[in-house]
């Protein structure tokens, strides 16, 4: 039974002697059963070997012992380890993660007893930590702090991946954040990117296989079965007339609006578009370049409008009236707009290409 | 011979033009007539999205006046039936964008070509009733059995007989529930049409059926097994000149005997 239950007793954040005792006497205080055994986190500094006896006396008088001691002093840990106590020694730099959660001494649920099935448990979640720790270390290498630390690191997480997952629950939640701040981890490629001529014309080298295969095709069908319309659309003719020249768009000026579309609202650009938010059915979006939808596009969306037919237009979900690209037109086939299916979570990025004059959707994973 | 314009009004907000306006349109159509909808809800159009045409507009009434297009090309033909066809109205401008003089040059045109031009009013008497009235020269008021819609009704039939083009103007009350006439909690047919002293050209009973047929984007005349739906083709064929006796009016109250026998017989 004794051998089941562990304390980590974090005092990384403690600069003195006094604070330890001072700490270390709180913490061991708030236990309510003896017997346990504790591993002791210390900062680098260094404590002589009376100091230590002490700190293990006190912990013997309330009926715990001292198992472990995590330092990163190699003074201490030499001195300790003559003591007949395990030492851990670790990294400094490592240690300082722990001060991303220091242990908080007046917290009920970070002295609960680890019992053998949570143990059990974490073993299994320990790879997510190691995880974790990956992302930590390659974050660091990017500001330089430490090379030996994918060592340091993985000996610690083999260790005490257990307890400090118990005794640091946020921790990975904290080091998920960190990436979101670090742009150079995310290389998400820019629109401009695809925007590029040489990206164009691998798109057009397509053969007519992948291409069949590749395309959503709803709106082209829709085109082909109307009989009754296509009288019409002989008089429709559209604004411009239609060029390949290739256009640069990263040279124009982008759009950028983070709301709702809603129904009249008409949206004008020279440039390129970009909604982070959906656009409704009613309203209308108008670029001479690209257009961007980060939301549902269930309005009428014109891109290139001045002409050109290389234009692109992207949905998260492509609910759209109307896909107009230079003088080509499409439109949404016949009772599909079911408006329940727009509140749904499943998003289908895709991207509306002219192509013979006709307009096709391309899931854009698919690229 | 020229077509005849017929703007559908009725003051009040809700009450059912526009779905009158689909069915009786539809309903024209099916019975061999070349009709057009125009819709001059400027800046609110539904008419549309009753009929399922959404999707298939490109050109509206808007791109006409301000010459972006013909007139020809703005029409959008109905999925089925190709004698009927709308015009609709813009999504993304105001009643201010066509003016009444506008208006009632498209009504000529439109009047050569087709039997029909069903023109579909705004809810108001302002500018958007005033450009649809203008090239009309017959009305349809639409009415329900409520106080609030028969008295804005009341106001309406009061500025169509001050309009010099209208010759003529009938009344339709929808949404009527017999159940609720029969338990006098509603106004009976009698007691608005002695309250607003105007002809009747039909009476709709209320239907769930016009809520699915809304979101489906099929006009409820198509569905033959709906009870309003009947009563719109009714009321089509009195606009045709037929004389359909009223028929309309009974059939709610036959419905009630019929549920009264039924349950009689039971006990």
């Amino acid at each position: 039974m004794r051998e089941n239950e562990f304390f980590v007793v974090d005092l990384v954040s403690c600069k003195l002697t006094g604070e330890i005792i001072n700490s270390l006497s709180l913490a061991l205080e708030t236990l309510k059963h003896t017997g346990k055994k504790i591993v002791l986190k210390l900062s680098n500094i260094y404590l002589n070997q009376s100091q230590l006896l002490s700190i293990q006396s006190l912990i013997t008088s309330y009926g715990c012992t001292l198992d472990t001691v995590e330092t990163s002093n190699t003074e201490t840990a030499a001195i300790v380890n003559n003591m007949n106590i395990q030492v851990k020694q670790v990294d400094e730099s490592s240690q300082t993660l722990s001060t991303f959660e220091p242990f908080d001494i007046n917290s009920e649920h970070k002295t609960e007893p680890i019992n053998q099935d949570t143990i059990a448990l974490k073993d299994v979640n320990g790879l997510h930590f190691e995880a974790d720790l990956d992302a930590i270390q390659k974050q660091q290498d990017n500001i330089n702090i430490s090379s030996d630390l994918r060592e340091a690191g993985i000996s610690r997480s083999q260790d005490f991946a257990d307890i400090e997952k118990q005794f640091a629950p946020d921790f990975t939640k904290f080091t998920a954040d960190i990436p979101k701040e670090d742009p150079v981890k995310f290389n998400i490629p820019s629109s401009v990117d695809i925007d590029e001529p040489s990206m164009r014309n691998s798109f057009e080298e397509i053969t007519e296989e992948e291409f069949n295969k590749n395309s959503m095709g709803i709106y082209k069908k829709a085109y082909d079965e109307d009989k009754i319309q296509e009288e019409q659309w002989d008089e429709v003719d559209f604004y411009e007339t239609p060029t390949t020249d290739p256009v640069i768009f990263d040279t124009k000026e982008t759009t950028y609006i983070n709301q709702t579309l809603r129904s009249g609202q008409i949206l004008e650009s020279e440039g390129n578009v970009v909604i982070i938010g959906d656009c409704h059915p009613g309203s209308e979006i108008k670029a001479v370049g690209d257009i961007t939808v980060w939301g549902v596009l269930s309005g009428i969306a014109h891109a290139g409008c001045k002409g050109n037919i290389n234009a692109r237009i992207r949905a998260l979900k492509m609910n759209a009236v109307q896909l107009r690209i230079a003088n080509c037109y499409s439109r949404r086939p016949d009772g599909t707009n079911i408006p329940y299916i727009i509140r749904s979570s499943i998003f289908t990025p895709e991207e509306a290409r002219a192509i013979d004059g006709e307009i096709m959707l391309f899931k854009i994973n698919q690229n | 011979m020229a077509g005849s314009v017929i703007v559908i009004t009725s003051g009040k907000g809700g009450v059912g033009k526009t779905t009158t306006s689909a069915n009786i349109g539809t309903a024209l159509g099916n019975l061999g007539n070349k009709v057009v909808l125009i819709d001059t809800d400027i800046g609110l159009r539904n008419l549309d999205l009753l009929l399922g045409l959404e999707n298939r507009i490109v050109y509206t009434i808007v791109d006409v006046v301000e010459e972006r297009c013909k007139l020809k090309q703005a029409l959008v033909k109905d999925k089925k039936n190709p004698n009927l066809c709308l015009l609709a109205a813009a999504q993304t401008r105001d009643k201010s964008a066509v003016d009444a003089d506008q208006l009632r040059d498209i009504c000529e045109q439109l009047k050569e070509e087709f039997d029909y031009v069903l023109v579909d009013c705004p809810a108001g008497i302002e500018q958007g009733f005033q450009n649809a009235v203008a090239g009309a020269n017959e009305a349809i008021v639409v009415t329900t059995p409520e106080m609030s819609a028969i008295r804005d009704a009341d106001r309406i039939i009061g500025l169509l007989e001050s309009k010099e083009g209208v010759e003529k103007y009938r009344l339709l009350i929808n949404r009527v529930r017999p159940k609720l006439i029969k338990s006098n909690d509603m106004m009976s047919v009698e007691d608005v049409i002695d309250i607003l002293s105007c002809d009747l050209i039909g009476v709709i009973p209320e239907d769930m059926n016009i809520i699915t047929s809304t979101n489906k984007g099929e006009p409820v005349v198509n569905d033959e097994k709906s009870l309003a739906g009947a009563a719109y083709i009714n009321v089509a064929r009195r606009i045709m000149g037929e004389d359909v006796p009223l028929l309309d009016i009974d059939e709610p109250t036959t419905l009630i005997e019929k549920i009264k026998k039924f349950f009689a017989k039971k006990a």
